[in-house]
């Protein structure tokens, strides 16, 4: 127990490592040869460990593109605005069809109504990654379980599938496999309904979308989130969205779980109200 | 460990009493419609509640209708009757009106009885020139037909749906005698004592074959079964199974099977067959269990990680039932029996062929624990203070008010209607299907996911500072540790918005989960709310590993809430509807 305390708690020391793992007859994985001085928190197979409370931070959740600061609800004052934010797409721009553009248009002008965040539906991936919300990583020898805080949404990462199984049906957050490329955790996520949107701006996919994840580490505290999106239906081309995540450092942190349906009734079911609200 | 399916099969026996002289062929005395169903004692149950059949003495798989003997066993079920050469069986009554009213008064929640309606909402209708007539099924996916035939009670007919009618019934004439006739003058039909054999026109193409389906055979007695068997084999007819003294027969008396016109599936036995004794599979009680170490994960932790599911341990009863206070275990058919009631209770909106084929839940063997509450010894909920009296008075009050009137908004349904969640420990309970538990482990965490309206825990196993008194949660604040190879969590700061049992934001939950062998999780709770009982309370059961075919599928359960959309719509139309009658 001791030694597990060190890999989880202690100030990253390979010294120290190296010797609880000899002492747990574990056979360590190929690590780079600056791996003593990498800061990176090693797990008990020699792979970076994830486990920990993370969260993005910026403005992915309001528009995946760059946007200027814009007024919100005239109720809210300035807690409503849209904050400014630089885009987080590599090359700059979603690469839509004509078809798929259009279709964001409307999203963007029924975002009030239709964002499946308002209505507290599923978040889908990548944007529960940037979600204004920490998750936390459960990082096993089989499975990777990921447990965002936003709508109970939660993802189980099959790292123990010889080949990929396809998804056994469509979902919100569709069915992921991973595996470790070097230090790299890389996840394939595909098997999606075709319901959820990519932020607030109505940025979407259907479908047919299949997003491979990369989570590299940045040292002890950060790794860089990269998802390279592709839908033919809806794109172009395939493109990648990147940003770093950030872990949460309070002493305390935890996941809190925001079971949102109760703050969304009304925009759902407002209309059947025995006194409508909507 | 084996894992047999088991699904209940209801045999129909139509004992005919005073058989037609057969112009030809073997000499019919009985028949019978052999109808699949999970538990024989509960399906004899069913049609002596619901349609007036008795409880035939000396044994439990069989009822008698007005003269016709029902017979019930267990196998493995492919669906109801529909589609099959068997279309539906019926019943008489003499005031079928009383009858339907009183089925329908019944409702399918906790019974089992569902209702056809016709275009017009109605249940009954009038067929001119022959009688009223409705139809309802059984949990098993029988379709019965209710009718009015004079004065007539009890079974009626077996209605046949035939690729081509008249070739069917002239089959059945010359293969087991009969009267042909035309019933009250206007449908053809084969009389056999007096329960009729009649044929329509199946819909579209070839029926399917009956076996294995709702109404799995239809059967006739026949005085000599080897002579009548040498006759049909000149005949040209295959048998399924050759005539012979089945394995664990009530009786000495041969039963033979063949396949009949439009793939019906027919048995043939001789004057006293009584059945088979049906073996039904037994746990092991769970007292009994050999000393187990959990394996570890590579980190050194005991590792309950894999996928478990609730499905053997649904239908155990939070408190032990008053009339089984000394009993230590069910026996194997009390435990089928008991699931069975509490499917029926649950799902009986859905298709049996659903829970038993899609949900795989019947093939785990039912638990025989008697009851979940393990201390108090007496197994019933300690005593309420006055404070818990009151509150729940309240509470039964609210359960009323939304379930007996129609609710105002959202906020009149319970937090599990409305997809938040199921509460603690209401989120552990078995439920009947989307039942899965999936563990993962990370050093020093313990992920915790149940399948159902997709809720996640996370367990920290090292000590933590709690939350402040502030933050409540629906779920509450874990703390988790490890007692030897038992994951230990305590739980507290909730928001008392998801009651279980009466509990409230006081509460205190511990929970213990212990591998007690390669496949067993022990999943044991501890309630302790001292403003609602006079002491903490003890219960508990076990989850099942089966990571080998279940896999949790995405419960989003608020995101596809079609059901609230239609209670609210529903409500707002009653409303409407009291408007105007008070106008």
């Amino acid at each position: 127990m001791a030694a597990r305390a060190k890999f989880r708690f202690s100030k990253p020391d390979a010294g120290i490592f190296l010797a609880a793992a000899c002492a747990l007859g574990l056979t360590l994985a190929p690590r780079p040869a600056s791996a003593e001085d990498d800061g990176i928190p090693r797990a008990w197979d020699g792979r970076p460990d994830f486990n920990g409370v993370w969260q993005a931070i910026g403005t992915a959740h309001w528009d995946l593109e760059d946007h200027p600061a814009v007024p919100g609800h005239p109720d809210l004052g300035a807690i409503g605005a849209v904050p400014p934010g630089q885009g987080v797409v590599v090359g700059g721009e979603i690469p839509y069809n004509d078809a798929g553009r259009a279709q964001k248009q409307r999203n963007f002008a029924r975002r009030a109504t239709d964002d499946p965040e308002a209505k507290c539906f599923l978040p889908g991936v990548p944007r529960a990654t940037y979600l204004p919300y920490p998750f936390q990583i459960i990082q096993g020898d089989r499975k990777i379980m990921f447990v965002y805080g936003f709508a109970e949404a939660n993802r189980t990462i099959h790292m123990d599938k010889e080949t990929p199984e396809p998804p056994p049906l469509d979902s919100w957050m569709g069915r992921s496999h991973g595996r470790w490329e070097g230090d790299t955790l890389v996840v394939d996520v595909e098997g999606f309904n075709g319901e959820a949107w990519f932020d607030r701006a109505g940025n979407f996919a259907g479908p047919g979308l299949k997003v491979r994840e990369r989570y590299a580490p940045l040292g002890r505290n950060a790794l860089l989130y990269e998802a390279t999106l592709e839908d033919p239906a809806v794109f172009t081309r395939p493109w990648k969205i990147r940003m770093p995540l950030y872990r949460r450092l309070e002493e305390n942190a935890r996941v809190l779980e925001f079971k949102c349906v109760d703050y969304a009734e009304d925009l759902v079911y407002g209309h059947l109200r025995r006194e409508p609200t909507r | 460990m084996t894992v047999r399916y088991v699904a209940p099969i209801l045999i129909v026996s139509v004992a005919v009493a005073a058989a037609q002289s057969p112009a030809r062929g073997a000499e019919a005395k009985y028949h019978h419609v052999h109808v699949t169903a999970a538990s024989p004692s509960e399906a004899v149950g069913w049609y002596a509640k619901y349609l007036d059949c008795a409880p035939v003495p000396g044994r439990n798989d069989a009822a008698d209708c007005g003269g016709v003997e029902l017979v019930f066993v267990s196998q493995s079920t492919m669906g109801g009757t529909q589609g099959t050469g068997v279309n539906h069986i019926a019943f008489s009554y003499a005031d079928l009106a009383a009858k339907m009213a009183a089925l329908e008064a019944v409702g399918v929640r906790g019974s089992g009885v569902r209702l056809q309606r016709f275009d017009d909402g109605t249940t009954l209708r009038e067929d001119p020139g022959l009688f009223r007539h409705g139809f309802i099924f059984d949990p098993w996916g029988t379709r019965i037909e209710l009718l009015e035939d004079g004065g007539r009670q009890g079974f009626h007919h077996v209605h046949l749906s035939a690729a081509d009618p008249e070739a069917a019934l002239a089959w059945y004439r010359e293969t087991f005698g009969g009267k042909a006739g035309k019933l009250r003058g206007k449908l053809d039909g084969l009389l056999l004592g007096d329960v009729w054999l009649l044929a329509a026109q199946h819909p579209q193409g070839e029926p399917a074959p009956t076996r294995g389906r709702a109404v799995d055979h239809i059967g006739f007695a026949l005085p000599n079964l080897s002579e009548a068997a040498r006759k049909l084999r000149k005949r040209g007819v295959a048998f399924q199974e050759e005539p012979a003294v089945p394995d664990n027969a009530r009786a000495a008396a041969k039963r033979a099977y063949l396949v009949g016109p439009d793939s019906v599936r027919i048995a043939l036995v001789e004057p006293g067959f009584a059945g088979v004794e049906a073996v039904v599979e037994a746990a092991a009680a769970e007292e009994t269990r050999e000393p187990y170490a959990a394996p570890r994960t590579p980190w050194g932790e005991p590792d309950l990680q894999g996928v478990w599911t609730g499905n053997a341990a649904h239908g155990i009863p939070l408190e032990r039932p008053l009339d089984l206070a000394d009993v230590q275990a069910l026996t194997a058919e009390q435990a089928a029996a008991r699931r069975e009631r509490g499917t029926l209770g649950s799902i009986w909106g859905y298709e049996r062929e659903w829970r038993d084929t899609t949900l795989g839940y019947d093939k785990m063997i039912p638990s025989r624990q008697v009851a979940m509450i393990v201390d108090p010894p007496d197994g019933r909920l300690p005593e309420m203070t006055p404070d818990g009296r009151r509150m729940a008075a309240e509470a039964r009050r609210a359960r009323e008010r939304y379930t007996r009137t129609p609710p105002a908004g959202p906020e009149d349904m319970t937090p599990y209607v409305r997809c938040i969640t199921r509460g603690l420990p209401g989120m552990m309970m078995p439920s009947i299907y989307n039942n899965g538990l999936q563990i993962v482990q990370g050093p020093g965490h313990v992920a915790i996911q149940k399948e159902m309206i997709h809720e996640t825990r996370v367990i920290p196993t090292e000590p933590r500072q709690p939350v402040g008194p502030k933050l409540t949660t629906w779920l509450g604040d874990p703390q988790g540790r490890w007692e030897g190879d038992t994951l230990v969590i305590e739980t507290s700061r909730f928001n008392g918005k998801s009651s279980y049992r009466g509990s409230t934001a006081g509460m205190k939950l511990t929970e213990r989960y212990t591998r007690v062998g390669p496949t067993k999780l022990e999943y044991r709770f501890t309630v302790d709310d001292p403003a609602v009982w006079t002491r903490p309370w003890t219960a508990g059961f076990v989850f099942d590993l089966d990571n080998d075919q279940y896999e949790l599928v995405e419960y989003a359960c608020h995101e596809g809430n079609y059901g609230m959309f239609n209670i609210l719509s529903g409500a707002r139309a009653r409303d409407k509807e009291a408007a105007g009658a008070g106008r």
